[in-house]
């Protein structure tokens, strides 16, 4: 029964996290995107749930979700008028051909990657235990085994923050050229 | 070190210091100090030479040879050439004459080439072949003599082409050091052959050990016969000769008369161990010497140039001391060697006081009736002439006869080559005559009168012009008393030790001899008389081409060598050198442009193109990845 | 285990990825090429929380962690640009941006 029930939650997550992916890609209105975006996000988070990774779920829907796509509907909201211009691609035929080969090889070398090189053995994982993905392990790990990787994020999310600032006052200079 | 191997050393070395002074002190040494240091050097190294003569006569003819070594030149394993210096009887024979006529002849030019702009240059070259040419007698291994040789002929090519501004002088410099070149080789290939089969080069090791007889033999003597008619210009190396007279007179009586193109002559005398194992290769330099004399004389008659026509009496004269040579009578070629670089000296000098006086000129056609204005160079001339045609009891008659007596000893060949001596004593008559007649009998040619002139005061020339001139123009008389037939032969005796004769003449050979040629010798200067004495020139036959150009050598040699190798020239540059070799850096060029020019069009500054080539490139190493597992 | 095996997520993470890929080629538009890059990232963060719960360890989820992190960081940026270029007058068409040609 449990069984079942997780199969069901799976598909349906699947499903949602694939239709929306497509949707961000095909849709012409970027605000549209975004939405199906912030639906792709959620699908995810799902199946983090079910993967046992209750901590990074949350973080999913609070960061990318929150602030991340917050930003995006920011910035088209913004930006308005100028961002519906030719969506689609154009150029010559032969590298769209291209593209989708290269895209199809990609994701038939990966399946085969998986089929092959584990052979089955992905099928079988090993027991965790209860507090498996809890904030408490994961804390205890960015604090002893992964203390570098944590600190060198938070430094690239400083110089990205720099970044942010530096480009928006360049902007706003800019603004003072062009009307003068 | 004893007195004769010091005198040795001080002769070789005096003219050597002095070219290095004169190089060295460059524009600090007036023209004239420069002419003075020049001379004086080869004044000592004829003292050295007369010391270390008078040295030897005192000790018994045996024991005469002696050998220096300074240094070891080359060490190749088991070969060993050191710096050896020979002094023997032959040896200081030539160092005499070498060093003698040498100091005369750089004596005379320092008043021939006063005032010439490039003086010191001249006269340091002038130093520079004297140590040359000493070098080449007095070494005492032919490698030694090798490096002499090729010594000789860059001074030899340097001196011709003194006058730099002058394209003929420079070609014929060229021509000279060309041909002399192919000498060189040849020699140089003997020299091969003889460390191959002996491992040594130094005379007495050389000829005790070198193959006797057979093919061997006959290649190392012919090597070195090749080198002797180069240098010694007889046929069929002998075009440069005239040519070489582009150079200033007091060159062309050195160099091209009196002592290098004699370099031949003695070495043939020196290696004649060689040549006798080779009896095929002996015949023929005496048989190339006589065709020279022979043609060389026929060629003489008709030319109109004053050096040209004493150029090819040289040639004459050097082919008698071949002949003289290859029959093995090597005394009398060292002696006619002797005597003709008087009586030749003399010529060339006195015609250089002419050309000086006549401002350069040496056409004889614009010469005639000098003998009136220059009475002294007239009286030497006539000298040199009679010395030159062998007239008792000048120093030619003695020499020539010597030679033209031991051709009688040898048999058939030997008769044939008596015939071919008289007809060339005949013809040097001839050609003789003529020439002085043109230069100083008859009337004062127009030219003459206007452009003759002398220098203030009662000389006709600069002063050292005029005693040097005497000077040898006494040797050219008396030098011959050195030697007559059986009766009196001191210089056989002291060569023997070194150059034995291969056979004597009687007596009786000697008196035919004689009276054969000097009777040739004057119907030849009476038929000159007869065709150009008198007061008024005569009508005369024109010249025959065949003469005037020379037998048409130089035409064949421009046809058979030039010719080919400018065509080849032609062809390369045309089908080789410009589509290919520079060709080919322009396509290379243009091939790289438009390599580039596609490559470039790869960065067509659209990201998705570049983010297309990024996926493609993981999808083929995930393929590489995954096969290579 | 319920429910699928890790195989089912690892592969549904690659499709993502293809996914993300197809979007960042053909469309012209920066913001969306923006989105689609986020499409990819989630897809490799999916691969790594499904390697993790098979290994038994906790390390690929903080590697999913760091990546999200980044994935913020890049996001700034990049909007940033976008936002320069729209104030500019720049037209949003990465087709057109051409200037960096060889």
């Amino acid at each position: 029964m449990a069984n079942f029930l997780v199969w069901c939650v799976w598909v349906g997550a699947a499903f949602c996290c694939l239709a929306s992916a497509l949707a961000v890609v095909s849709f012409s209105n970027p605000f549209f995107s975004a939405l199906a975006l912030i639906g792709n996000l959620a699908s995810l988070a799902v199946l983090y749930l079910l993967l046992g990774g209750e901590f990074v779920a949350a973080a999913q829907v609070l960061v990318y979700g929150g602030a991340v796509m917050v930003m995006f509907l920011f910035v088209i909201a913004y930006l308005g008028d100028k961002t519906d211009q030719a969506p689609w691609a154009s150029g010559p035929s032969w590298q769209a051909a291209a593209t989708v080969l290269a895209a199809a090889a990609i994701l038939t070398e990966i399946i085969v990657a998986v089929a092959l090189s584990t052979g089955g053995g992905l099928a079988h994982s090993r027991p965790i235990s209860g507090s498996f993905g809890s904030p408490a392990s994961i804390g205890r790990l960015f604090l002893t085994d992964h203390l570098i990787a944590f600190e060198v994020t938070s430094i690239v999310l400083l110089v990205a923050a720099v970044g942010g600032v530096v480009l928006g006052s360049h902007a706003r200079s800019l603004e003072g050229d062009a009307r003068s | 070190m004893r007195l004769i191997d010091a005198a040795a050393w001080v002769c070789l070395l005096a003219p050597l210091s002095a070219c290095a002074a004169i190089t060295l002190g460059g524009e600090r040494l007036t023209r004239r100090a420069c002419g003075v240091i020049s001379s004086a050097t080869t004044v000592v190294a004829f003292a050295a030479a007369v010391a270390a003569f008078a040295r030897m006569l005192a000790e018994p003819g045996g024991r005469r040879a002696h050998t220096t070594s300074s240094w070891t030149w080359l060490q190749a394993g088991k070969y060993h050439f050191g710096l050896t210096l020979l002094t023997d009887q032959l040896s200081v024979m030539m160092m005499l004459i070498v060093a003698g006529v040498g100091s005369l002849i750089v004596a005379y030019s320092v008043g021939y080439m006063d005032g010439e702009d490039e003086e010191r240059r001249y006269f340091a070259y002038m130093s520079l072949f004297v140590f040359s040419m000493l070098l080449l007698v007095q070494s005492g291994n032919l490698l030694l003599l090798l490096a002499g040789w090729g010594m000789v002929g860059l001074s030899s090519y340097l001196l011709i082409g003194f006058y730099q501004q002058r394209p003929e002088a420079i070609a014929a410099a060229k021509k000279a050091f060309v041909m002399n070149a192919f000498g060189d080789a040849t020699m140089a290939l003997a020299l091969f052959l003889l460390i191959e089969h002996t491992g040594r080069l130094d005379f007495a090791s050389v000829f005790s050990h070198a193959p006797r007889h057979g093919t061997l033999a006959t290649l190392i003597a012919l090597g070195l016969l090749g080198g002797a008619v180069a240098k010694s210009a007889q046929i069929p190396l002998h075009t440069w000769l005239p040519d070489a007279m582009e150079g200033p007179t007091p060159v062309s009586a050195l160099i091209h008369a009196a002592t290098m193109v004699t370099a031949g002559v003695y070495l043939i005398v020196r290696t004649h161990p060689l040549f006798e194992n080779a009896r095929a290769v002996e015949d023929l330099a005496a048989g190339l010497g006589a065709a020279t004399l022979l043609m060389a004389g026929l060629i003489a008659l008709v030319q109109v140039d004053i050096k040209r026509v004493i150029a090819y009496s040289t040639m004459s004269q050097i082919g008698y001391m071949f002949v003289g040579a290859g029959i093995g009578a090597y005394p009398s070629a060292m002696f006619h060697l002797m005597t003709h670089a008087f009586f030749k000296a003399l010529l060339f000098l006195s015609a250089g006081i002419v050309i000086h006086a006549l401002g350069g000129e040496q056409d004889v056609r614009r010469m005639g009736g000098l003998g009136r204005a220059l009475p002294f160079t007239r009286a030497v001339f006539a000298v040199g002439t009679l010395a030159l045609v062998g007239v008792p009891p000048f120093a030619g008659f003695f020499s020539k006869d010597s030679i033209i007596a031991a051709t009688l000893t040898r048999g058939a060949f030997g008769d044939c080559l008596f015939a071919v001596c008289l007809a060339g004593a005949f013809l040097t008559g001839l050609y003789s005559l003529r020439l002085y007649l043109l230069v100083f009998g008859g009337a004062q040619s127009e030219f003459a009168a206007e452009h003759l002139h002398r220098p203030a005061g009662r000389l006709e020339a600069a002063p050292s012009m005029i005693w040097t001139v005497a000077v040898l123009a006494v040797g050219a008389t008396v030098a011959g008393f050195l030697q007559f037939a059986e009766v009196w032969h001191p210089l056989t005796t002291w060569l023997a030790p070194v150059a034995a004769p291969l056979s004597e003449a009687t007596n009786r050979q000697e008196a035919v001899a004689s009276v054969a040629s000097v009777g040739l010798g004057l119907a030849g200067m009476s038929v000159a008389y007869a065709l150009y004495g008198g007061a008024q020139p005569r009508r005369l036959p024109r010249p025959l081409a065949l003469l005037v150009q020379g037998f048409y050598w130089d035409q064949l040699y421009a046809a058979i060598f030039y010719r080919p190798a400018e065509l080849a020239a032609q062809g390369l540059a045309r089908f080789v050198e410009a589509p290919l070799i520079a060709g080919s850096i322009g396509e290379l060029s243009r091939g790289f442009r438009l390599g580039s020019g596609e490559l470039g069009r790869v960065q067509n500054g659209l990201v998705r193109s570049y983010v297309l080539a990024i996926a493609s490139g993981v999808a083929v190493l995930a393929v590489v990845f995954l096969s290579t597992r | 285990m319920h429910g699928p095996d890790v195989t089912w997520y690892v592969v549904l993470a690659a499709v993502l990825f293809v996914i993300g890929a197809l979007g960042v080629l053909v469309r012209r538009s920066p913001l969306i090429i923006l989105l689609s890059v986020e499409i990819m990232l989630n897809g490799s963060n999916l691969a790594l929380i499904a390697f993790a719960r098979h290994v038994g360890r906790e390390d690929g989820q903080i590697f999913a962690i760091a990546v999200m992190a980044i994935a913020a960081s890049e996001v700034v940026v990049g909007l940033g640009l976008i936002v320069a270029m729209g104030r500019r007058n720049v037209e949003l068409d990465v087709d057109k941006l051409r200037t960096l040609r060889g």
